[in-house]
C-alpha cells in the first residue's frame, strides 16, 4: 500500500494513525486496507479521527482497533492492536463478551450505561464504569462483520455519585442527634450503608483525660485490635494531639483485613482524621475512614474523607451543643419558677413606693413652670407608667386576694342604673376622641342590687376599656335591663370581634387572643378574667357573644336580692363616691392608643411620642458626632413610646438608632435597609414581634439581621416561643440597661461568627462536582455553587435568578428543550421529589443536557418550603443514547427506502430532525462544476441556493472525508463519499447555534453510515437499472425510427416484459423491419422465451431482409427452443420512400392500414400457421403500398381479444379509433388506442402494438445560410410528394416554409452565425404541420411593414391556415399548419 | 448547393426589354435578380417572364416591387397566389400564361 493510501485510510498523526499505516496487514486477518469493506474503512477513519475513545472490533474473532483517546483507557495493555478482542479484555470478557456476540448476531445496537468493569490497568484491581454503545458494522453486502464502540469512562460521575450520596444522608442527620452518644451512632450507622464507599469507620472521642475513647466502629469484630507485633492501632492519639489528619497505607500489616465493602479485595489505605469545630477549639475526636480498595486513596478521595469527617464534626458538635442548650434551658426554667413567686411575694410590696412615688409627683407636676416642657413632658412619663404600674400592681394583688380567698367584699343595695350610668360617662370624652358612637341606655330598675361599689367599677370600666382597644369605627352601647328576676348589663361594640374558637377561653387569666386587630397590645390578660372573678363574687354570670369582624357583646346578669350573698358581706347604703379616681388608670391607658387630637385641655397631657406608625429618624448621639460604633446599625421596635425612647437614649450612644411604632413598620424598615440588629417588643400592633421575626426570616434580604426580642411575657414558654420563631435573643422586661448593651453586643458578634459557617457550608457545596442550587418557595434561585457555575456558565454574582433563568430553552429556537423545561419546572415547584433530564443553554452558547434531581426541603428555620437540588452534565451520555436512536432512525429510514436519492433526501430530513436545523441541504458533484442539489427547503438547483450557502457547500470538497466543518456558529457540514462522486451537506443549525464537540462526533457517525446507505442504495439501484435494461433490451428498441411509436403492455406486474414482442430494425438498405409476436403465455418464462424469438428474427432479417424467407427460417429456430412452438409473427419490410410493405403473417392478426378518409385494409394476405406447428411450410409474401398519410397498425391478439366478442369485432373497432383520432400526434394516438381499447379491468394479456404513419416525417437541420435553401426546399417538395399534396398546395407550403426559414437565416446570421435551422414535417390523416425552429431572435414587424420581412409574414398568413411565432430565449420557433380536404390532393 | 436561375434579357416583339427567369428565386439569388433588372429597366419599360419559375417568395416580390411601375409580368398559375396576396398584381400587370 502506498504511503498516500495508507495516509487516506488512517488519516491522522496520531500514535495509531501512525502504527496503523505501519502495521503489516498484508498478512493479517483483514488483509490490505485497499480491499476492506467500505464501512470497516470507514469506521476505522472515525475512530482515528475523533477525540472519544472508539475501538473497531472486526471479524470472526473480533480484532481489535483503536484511537488515541481509547489509550488512558486501555492502560498497559497498550499496544494491543489488531489482537483478538477476548485476549486484550480477558478479564471482562465474561462482561462484553455476550454483548458484542449479541450485536454480531442480531445486528441490533445495544448499549450499556455505568457498567461496572473490574479492571487492572494501573497495577492493582481498579473499580472502573463505562458507558459503552456497541453498534453493528456492516460490510458492503449488508452481513454484520464487526462492532463500532464508542466509549465513555463514568467512573468518576459513578463514585462522584455516591460520595455525593454519602455526604448528602450524612447532611440529613445534622439536626437529628440529641446526644454526642447517637450522633456517633447515627453517623457510623450511615456510613454502614455506604460501605462501598466507606468499607470501615471507627469515631473516637476525646476522654476525660484527651485520651480517645472508642465511640462507635461499623465492625464490631475488625479494625479494632491490631495485629500482634505489627506496626500498630490507628494513631488516633496523635491525630487528637496534632489536629492533623493522617493516611495509612500498611492497614493489612496493621489490622488485617477489614470488611471489603464489596470488593474483591481488603481495604489497604485508610485515614484518621480530626473531628474539629469544637467549643475549646481541640478536635472533639477522631474518625478512622478505611478507602475502598477499588479505588487509588488519591487526592479527590482524600478530600471526600475530610468532607466526611467534617460532616461528622458538625454533627458531633452540634449534638454537643444542643446538650449545652438544653441544661441551659433547665436552668433557665427554674430561675424563671423562682422569678414567678418571688414576684407573687412583692407584688404588694410595691404599692407603697409607688404612692410615695405618686404622690410627689402629682405635686411636683401641678407646682412645674409650664415654660420647661422638657422636664413637664418626662414627668408625664413618670407619672403615666407610675399610674401603669399601679393599676397592674393592683389587678395583681387582687389576683392574689382572690386566690387566698382574702377579696373583702361589701355588698350595697344601690340604684344600679344611676350607678352605671354615673360609671359610664367616665369613658365619654375617650369615645368621642376615638370617633366612636357611644350609647348609655341605664334606667331604673324596680329594685335595687347588692353591689360592691369598687368591684362594679372595676367590671363596668375592664368592659368598655376592652370595648375601647376592640372597636375602630361604630358605636359601643351600655345597657342595663331587667329579665326574669335578674339585671342584666350589656356591654355591646361594634369592633374586631372574637374568633369563635378562642370564645371558650376568654375569660381565662393570662390567656390574651392574638391577631385580632387592636389599637393596642399591651395588656396583661387579666382583665377580663378578673371581670369574671369579680361577677362570680356577686353571685352573677357574665358571658360573651361575639361574631368576627362584626363585634361582641358581654352580658352580665346578677340576680336581684341578698340571700346568695353572706350576710357579714352586706353593707347598708353609703355615700356615692366619684368615679374618677378608680378610672383615671384606665382613662390614661385608653388615651394612649388614641391618636393626638383635640384633647380637653387639662384633662390629660398630649403625648409628644405617640405618631402614626412610621419611622422614627435615627440619631447620632448627642454632642452631633456619630458615636464609637455608629456605623452599626440598630432598628427599634416598640408600640410604647416610653419605652421607645428610653432604649433609643440607652443605644444612641454607641449605635446609629433606628426607631419605629411596631412590626410592619420595622419589616418595611429592615428591607429598605437591612440593618445589623433589630431590637423589637414582642406585642405590638399591626405586626407582633413574633410575626416580624418570621416574615424577616422568610425574605433572604432579611433573614441573616439578628434579632433581639423584648418581652413582658416571662417564663420558659415564652422564651422558647421566641427562640423558635427564629429570633436570636430574647430579654424579659423588666432587664437593666447594661444586660440590653451586653446581648445586642454579644448578638452582633455572634452574626459575624455566623458568616464563618456560611463560608463552610459553601465550600462544601462548592467541592461537589455536581451543579447545586436552592429553589424558594416562589421558585427563584436563591443559592448555586461552582459546580452550577461551571455546567451552565452563571455563578452566584447573578443570584437571585428567577424560575427560567438565561438558561432556559429559547422557545423559538429549542420548542422541544423549552416544552422539558417547563415541565421540569412544573414537578419541581409541586412534587416532593423528582428527578429529570432537560437541555439547557449555556452562557457560551453551547447545548448542555442535564440530568438531575431535587428534593424538597422545609427550611429548619422560616418553615418555608424549599427545594434543593443537583444536576449534572450528561451531554455525553444524552448524544450517546440520540447517537443510537439517531443511526437506528436512520437504519429503519435506509431500509425504507427505494433509492439512493431517496436515502439521501430522507436522510436530510433525519438530519433536520435531530439537530432541530432549519434546513439541510446536500449537493453531490459527480464531475461537472455544477452540483445536484437534495435539500428540505425549496431548492433545487445548484443555481436556486443563497450564495453564502454555496460557498459553505464548495468550501466542503476541501474538506477531509466524514471531518464535520464546524467552525462558526449558524451552521455545519461535512464531506461524505457518494458513490457517484463527492457529497457535501451543510446542516443550518440558525443564527447562533453552535455544534458541540459530541454534535461533531455524531455528525461523523451519522455521515459515515450514510455513506454506507449510500453505497447500498446505489448498488442497489444500480441492479434495477441493470434489471430494466435487460428487461428492455428483450422487449425491443427504446428508440423507434422516425414515423414509428410503439407500446407495450405486459399482463404480469412487476415484471416489464411479457411473452408478446415488437421489433422495429433500420435495415441497411434503409428500409425498416417490422415485427410484432406472441408467445404463449405471459409470465417471466413466456419472457425469456420472447426474447430468444425476438433476437432470432431480428438476426434473420438483418441477414436477409425478407419476410417470407425469415419467418420460414423462425419455424426452424422455434421448434428449437422450448415453449417456442405456436407462437404467432406479423413480419413486414417497410420502404418509408415508396410506402411499400412486403409482409408475411405466422397465424399472427392481421395488420391494418387506414386510409386518410377514415377507411380499414386489413393485411389479410400471406397468412400461414403460427411458427413450428409443421415440419415444413412454405412462408409467402404480399406486398401492399400504403397511401400517403394512412395509417399502419400492428399489434397483438390482446388488444382486440375480448371475451364473449368475435377478435374481427375487435379488429375492426381498433380500425375506427386510428380513424376517428383526427389530427393527434402518433404518439398521442397510440396512447388513445391503448386507453380506449383497454377493457374496464385491465388489460388480462400482453398487449404490444406498433404504429406507423406514412409518410416519415421530415427532419432536417442545416446551416443557417441562404445557400441551403434551395436544397431543403427539394427536400420538403419531395417529402410533400409523398404526402400526396398537390403541386399548388405544395408551393404555398413551400413558400410559407421557405419565408420561415429565410427569416430564420436572417436572424441566425445577425445573432449566431454557423448556427443550425432546424424544419421538421409532419403530416396526419388531414392535417400537415411544419416546424422551423432557429437559434434567433426575429424583430417585431409593424403592422403594414412593405419591406422584405414583412412580405414574408403577410405572406405565411396568408398561405396557411394557421401560424405562430414563438420567440423564446434560444432561438425562434415558427408553427404552419394546413388542413387537407381532398381538392388539395394530387 | 445554390439555387439555380438563369436570367436572359432580350427585346421582345414590340421591342420591349423582356427578362426572362428560369429557376427559382428566394434570398440567396435575388441580388442577381434585382441586378437583371435594374440593367434591364434602364432602358425603359420591362417584361419580365417568370413562367419557367418554379419558385418565388418574398425575395422575389420585393424585387419586382422595386421595378413595380411600368412593369409586366408573365407568370404561370403556380405563382399567382404570392403574386395576388403580396399585392404586386395590383401594381403591375400580371399575365396568366397557364
Amino acid at each position: 500500500m502506498s504511503s498516500g493510501q495508507a495516509e487516506l485510510a488512517f488519516p491522522g498523526d496520531g500514535e495509531m494513525a501512525h502504527r496503523m499505516r505501519e502495521y503489516s496487514w498484508a498478512g493479517s486477518p483483514l488483509g490490505e486496507p485497499g480491499g476492506w469493506p467500505a464501512s470497516l474503512r470507514t469506521a476505522c477513519r472515525i475512530c482515528l479521527t475523533s477525540r472519544f475513545p472508539m475501538i473497531v472490533w472486526w471479524g470472526e474473532d473480533l480484532r481489535f482497533l483503536y484511537n488515541d483517546a481509547y489509550l488512558p483507557l486501555l492502560g498497559n495493555k497498550h499496544p494491543a492492536l489488531m489482537q483478538p478482542g477476548d485476549q486484550v479484555w480477558s478479564e471482562i470478557w465474561d462482561i462484553i463478551g455476550p454483548m458484542l456476540d449479541s450485536v454480531m448476531s442480531t445486528g441490533q445496537a445495544t448499549w450499556s450505561e455505568d457498567l461496572l468493569l473490574p479492571m487492572d490497568r494501573h497495577g492493582y484491581w481498579e473499580e472502573t464504569y463505562w458507558t459503552y454503545s456497541y453498534s453493528p458494522l456492516q460490510d458492503d453486502d449488508g452481513t454484520v462483520r464487526g462492532v463500532f464502540t464508542a466509549v465513555k469512562e463514568t467512573t468518576e460521575q459513578v463514585v462522584g455519585r455516591r460520595r455525593l450520596a454519602v455526604l448528602q444522608d450524612l447532611g440529613a442527620l445534622a439536626a437529628q442527634a440529641r446526644s454526642v452518644t447517637e450522633a456517633c451512632e447515627l453517623v457510623v450507622r450511615s456510613l454502614e450503608g455506604a460501605a462501598d464507599v466507606v468499607p470501615f469507620a471507627a469515631v473516637y472521642l476525646r476522654g476525660p483525660d484527651s485520651n480517645p475513647v472508642l465511640a462507635r466502629s461499623s465492625a464490631p469484630d475488625a479494625g479494632l485490635s491490631p495485629v500482634p507485633g505489627g506496626p500498630g492501632g490507628w494513631p488516633v492519639a496523635d491525630v487528637l494531639r496534632h489536629g492533623q489528619p493522617v493516611i495509612l497505607t500498611d492497614v493489612i500489616a496493621r489490622f488485617g483485613e477489614l470488611p471489603s465493602g464489596g470488593w474483591k479485595t481488603p481495604p489497604a489505605e485508610a485515614m484518621v482524621l480530626p473531628l474539629t469545630g469544637g467549643a475549646d477549639g481541640a478536635a472533639t475526636g477522631a474518625i478512622v475512614l478505611a478507602a475502598s480498595a477499588g479505588r487509588a486513596l488519591d487526592e479527590a478521595y482524600a478530600s471526600f474523607l475530610g468532607l466526611v469527617a467534617q460532616q461528622t464534626a458538625a454533627i458531633v458538635n452540634r449534638a454537643v451543643a444542643y446538650q449545652a442548650q438544653l441544661r441551659r434551658a433547665e436552668e433557665l426554667a427554674e430561675l424563671d419558677r423562682a422569678k414567678t413567686t418571688f414576684f407573687a411575694n412583692v407584688s404588694h410590696e410595691f404599692r407603697t413606693p409607688l404612692t410615695l412615688i405618686m404622690g410627689p409627683l402629682e405635686e411636683l407636676r401641678a407646682r412645674i413652670d409650664p415654660a420647661d416642657a422638657v422636664a413637664a413632658g418626662e414627668l408625664d412619663v413618670i407619672y403615666r407608667n407610675g399610674v401603669r404600674l399601679g393599676k397592674l400592681v393592683n389587678t395583681l394583688l387582687d389576683f392574689s386576694r382572690l386566690e387566698a380567698g382574702r377579696m373583702q367584699a361589701s355588698f350595697e343595695p344601690l340604684d344600679l342604673g344611676a350607678f352605671t350610668t354615673d360609671l359610664a360617662s367616665v369613658f365619654q370624652s375617650a369615645f368621642d376622641r376615638a370617633g366612636i358612637g357611644y350609647e348609655v341606655d341605664c334606667p331604673p330598675l324596680s329594685a335595687p342590687v347588692y353591689v360592691d361599689r369598687e368591684m362594679w367599677e372595676k367590671v363596668v370600666f375592664n368592659l368598655l376599656s376592652n370595648a375601647l382597644k376592640f372597636t375602630f369605627s361604630g358605636t359601643v352601647r351600655v345597657r342595663l335591663s331587667q329579665e326574669d328576676g335578674h339585671a342584666v348589663l350589656r356591654v355591646t361594640d361594634t369592633g374586631t370581634g372574637i374568633p369563635a374558637a378562642e370564645l371558650p377561653r376568654l375569660f381565662d387569666r393570662f390567656h390574651r387572643i392574638e391577631n385580632v386587630p387592636s389599637r393596642s397590645n399591651e395588656g396583661s390578660g387579666i382583665g377580663l378574667a378578673l371581670v369574671r372573678e369579680l361577677v362570680g363574687l356577686h353571685g352573677g354570670t357574665i358571658e360573651a357573644a361575639s361574631t368576627e369582624r362584626a363585634g361582641t357583646t358581654f352580658t352580665i346578669e346578677l340576680p336581684f336580692g341578698r340571700e346568695h350573698l353572706a350576710d357579714e358581706n352586706v353593707a347598708a347604703p353609703g355615700d356615692s363616691h366619684a368615679a374618677a379616681a378608680a378610672a383615671r388608670p384606665f382613662l390614661l391607658e385608653a388615651m394612649r392608643w388614641l391618636p393626638p387630637g383635640t384633647l380637653p385641655p387639662g384633662t390629660l397631657p398630649p403625648d409628644t411620642g405617640d405618631e402614626a406608625p412610621g419611622l422614627t429618624a435615627g440619631r447620632v448621639s448627642a454632642d452631633g458626632q456619630p458615636g464609637p460604633d455608629a456605623v452599626t446599625r440598630v432598628l427599634l421596635a416598640d408600640d410604647n413610646a416610653d419605652m421607645r425612647e428610653y432604649l433609643q437614649r440607652l443605644l444612641e450612644p454607641s449605635y446609629q438608632v433606628t426607631a419605629v411604632t411596631d412590626g410592619q413598620a420595622a419589616l418595611e424598615a429592615a428591607r429598605l435597609s437591612p440593618p445589623d440588629i433589630l431590637i423589637s417588643d414582642v406585642m405590638m400592633p399591626r405586626l407582633s414581634g413574633l410575626q416580624l421575626v418570621a416574615a424577616l426570616r422568610a425574605d433572604l434580604r432579611t433573614a441573616g439581621i439578628p434579632v433581639l426580642l423584648l418581652s413582658a411575657r416571662a417564663g420558659q414558654e415564652a422564651s422558647i416561643e421566641g427562640l423558635e420563631a427564629g429570633a436570636d435573643d430574647y430579654l424579659v422586661k423588666p432587664f437593666a440597661a447594661a444586660e440590653l448593651l451586653a446581648r445586642v453586643r454579644a448578638n452582633l458578634d455572634l452574626a459575624r461568627l455566623r458568616t464563618h459557617h456560611a463560608r463552610w457550608r459553601a465550600a462544601l457545596l462548592d467541592s461537589l462536582h455536581e451543579g447545586f442550587y436552592l429553589v424558594d418557595e416562589d421558585g427563584d434561585i436563591v443559592e448555586v455553587n461552582a459546580g452550577f457555575a461551571d455546567l451552565l456558565g452563571y455563578g452566584p454574582e447573578g443570584l437571585p435568578y428567577p424560575p427560567k433563568g438565561p438558561w432556559w430553552p429559547d422557545e423559538q429556537a429549542d420548542p422541544e428543550g423549552h416544552r422539558l423545561a417547563t415541565e421540569a419546572l412544573a414537578r419541581l415547584m409541586t412534587d416532593s421529589t423528582g428527578s429529570f433530564t432537560v437541555p439547557l443553554r449555556h452562557r457560551d452558547g453551547r447545548r448542555v443536557w442535564v440530568t438531575g434531581s431535587f428534593n424538597e426541603i422545609t427550611d429548619p428555620e422560616k418553615g418555608r418550603r424549599m427545594v434543593v437540588g443537583t444536576f449534572r452534565d450528561v451531554t455525553t451520555e444524552h448524544y450517546a443514547v440520540q447517537r443510537e436512536a439517531a443511526l437506528g432512525a436512520m437504519g429503519l429510514m435506509v431500509s425504507r427506502a427505494a433509492s439512493a436519492a431517496q436515502v439521501l433526501q430522507e436522510a436530510l430530513g433525519e438530519l433536520a430532525r435531530l439537530w432541530r436545523a432549519s434546513e439541510v441541504t446536500a449537493a453531490t458533484w459527480t464531475g461537472a462544476d455544477e452540483a445536484m442539489v437534495t435539500s428540505t427547503g425549496p431548492a433545487d438547483s445548484w443555481d436556486a441556493l443563497p450564495a453564502g450557502l454555496r460557498d459553505a457547500l464548495a468550501a466542503l470538497r476541501d474538506q477531509p472525508v466524514l471531518t464535520p466543518a464546524a467552525d462558526g456558529p449558524g451552521g455545519a457540514g461535512i464531506r461524505l463519499e457518494h458513490p457517484a462522486g463527492t457529497l457535501g451537506i451543510w446542516v443550518d443549525l440558525g443564527p447562533g447555534r453552535m455544534f458541540s464537540a459530541e454534535d461533531r462526533t455524531l455528525f461523523s457517525l451519522v455521515g459515515g453510515y450514510l455513506g454506507q446507505a449510500l453505497h447500498r442504495a446505489y448498488q442497489t439501484d444500480q441492479q434495477r437499472e441493470t434489471a430494466l435494461a435487460l428487461q428492455r433490451a428483450i422487449l425491443g428498441p427504446s428508440r423507434l425510427p422516425a414515423g414509428f411509436a410503439a407500446r407495450y403492455e405486459p399482463a404480469t406486474r412487476p415484471l416489464e416484459v411479457g411473452g408478446d414482442w415488437y421489433d422495429i430494425i433500420e435495415l441497411p438498405d434503409g428500409r425498416i423491419g417490422i415485427m410484432v409476436g406472441d408467445c404463449v403465455g405471459h409470465d417471466l418464462g413466456a419472457a425469456t422465451v420472447m426474447g430468444q424469438l425476438r433476437s432470432a428474427c431480428r438476426a434473420l432479417l438483418l441477414q436477409d431482409a425478407s419476410a417470407g424467407a425469415a419467418l420460414t427460417a423462425m419455424d426452424r429456430f422455434a421448434s428449437s427452443v422450448p415453449g417456442g412452438e405456436c407462437a404467432t409473427v406479423f413480419c413486414g419490410i417497410l420502404d418509408p420512400g415508396t410506402g411499400e410493405l412486403r409482409y408475411s403473417s405466422a397465424g399472427h392478426p392481421p395488420g391494418i392500414v387506414i386510409h386518410p378518409d377514415g377507411r380499414a385494409d386489413p393485411l389479410e394476405e400471406a397468412r400461414s400457421l403460427p411458427l413450428a406447428v409443421r415440419a415444413r411450410i412454405e412462408r409467402t409474401e404480399a406486398s401492399y403500398v400504403l397511401p400517403p398519410r394512412s395509417t399502419l397498425l400492428v399489434y397483438t391478439d390482446g388488444l382486440v381479444e375480448r371475451r364473449g366478442r368475435p377478435v374481427t369485432a375487435g379488429i375492426v373497432a381498433a380500425g375506427t379509433a386510428v380513424g376517428e383520432a383526427g389530427p393527434a400526434s402518433l404518439e398521442d394516438l397510440a396512447e388513445q388506442l391503448m386507453t380506449g381499447l383497454a377493457p374496464a379491468g385491465g388489460y388480462e394479456d400482453d398487449v404490444a402494438l406498433v404504429l406507423y404513419h406514412h409518410p416519415t416525417p421530415l427532419d432536417v437541420s442545416f446551416y443557417a445560410e441562404s445557400e441551403q435553401l434551395a436544397s431543403v426546399r427539394a427536400q420538403l417538395r419531395g417529402w410533400l410528394r409523398s404526402c400526396g399534396i398537390g403541386a399548388r398546395i405544395a408551393q404555398d407550403v413551400l413558400v410559407a416554409a421557405g419565408e420561415a426559414i429565410a427569416n430564420a437565416i436572417e436572424h441566425g446570421h445577425r445573432s449566431r452565425p454557423g448556427e443550425l435551422v432546424r424544419l421538421r414535417a409532419i403530416s396526419t390523416a388531414n392535417q400537415l404541420r411544419l416546424t422551423i425552429t432557429d437559434s434567433g431572435r426575429w424583430q417585431a414587424t409593424p403592422p403594414g411593414d412593405r419591406s422584405l420581412r414583412g412580405h414574408g409574414i403577410a405572406l405565411m398568413r396568408a398561405l396557411m391556415q394557421q401560424v405562430t411565432i414563438e420567440p423564446g430565449p434560444a432561438g425562434t420557433t415558427v408553427d404552419l399548419y394546413l388542413r387537407i380536404n381532398h381538392g388539395h390532393l394530387a | 448547393m445554390a439555387t439555380s436561375l438563369e436570367l436572359s434579357t432580350r427585346p421582345g416583339p414590340d421591342g420591349t426589354a423582356v427578362v426572362t427567369a428560369v429557376g427559382e428565386i428566394d434570398m440567396s439569388n435575388a441580388d442577381k435578380f434585382q441586378d437583371a433588372l435594374s440593367q434591364a429597366a434602364a432602358g425603359g419599360p420591362v417584361v419580365v417572364d417568370l413562367t419557367r419559375v418554379e419558385y418565388l417568395d418574398s425575395a422575389g416580390v420585393h424585387v419586382l416591387f422595386a421595378h413595380a411601375p411600368g412593369l409586366r409580368l408573365i407568370a404561370s398559375p403556380l405563382l399567382v397566389p404570392v403574386l395576388a396576396i403580396s399585392g404586386l398584381s395590383d401594381v403591375t400587370s400580371v399575365r396568366d400564361d397557364a
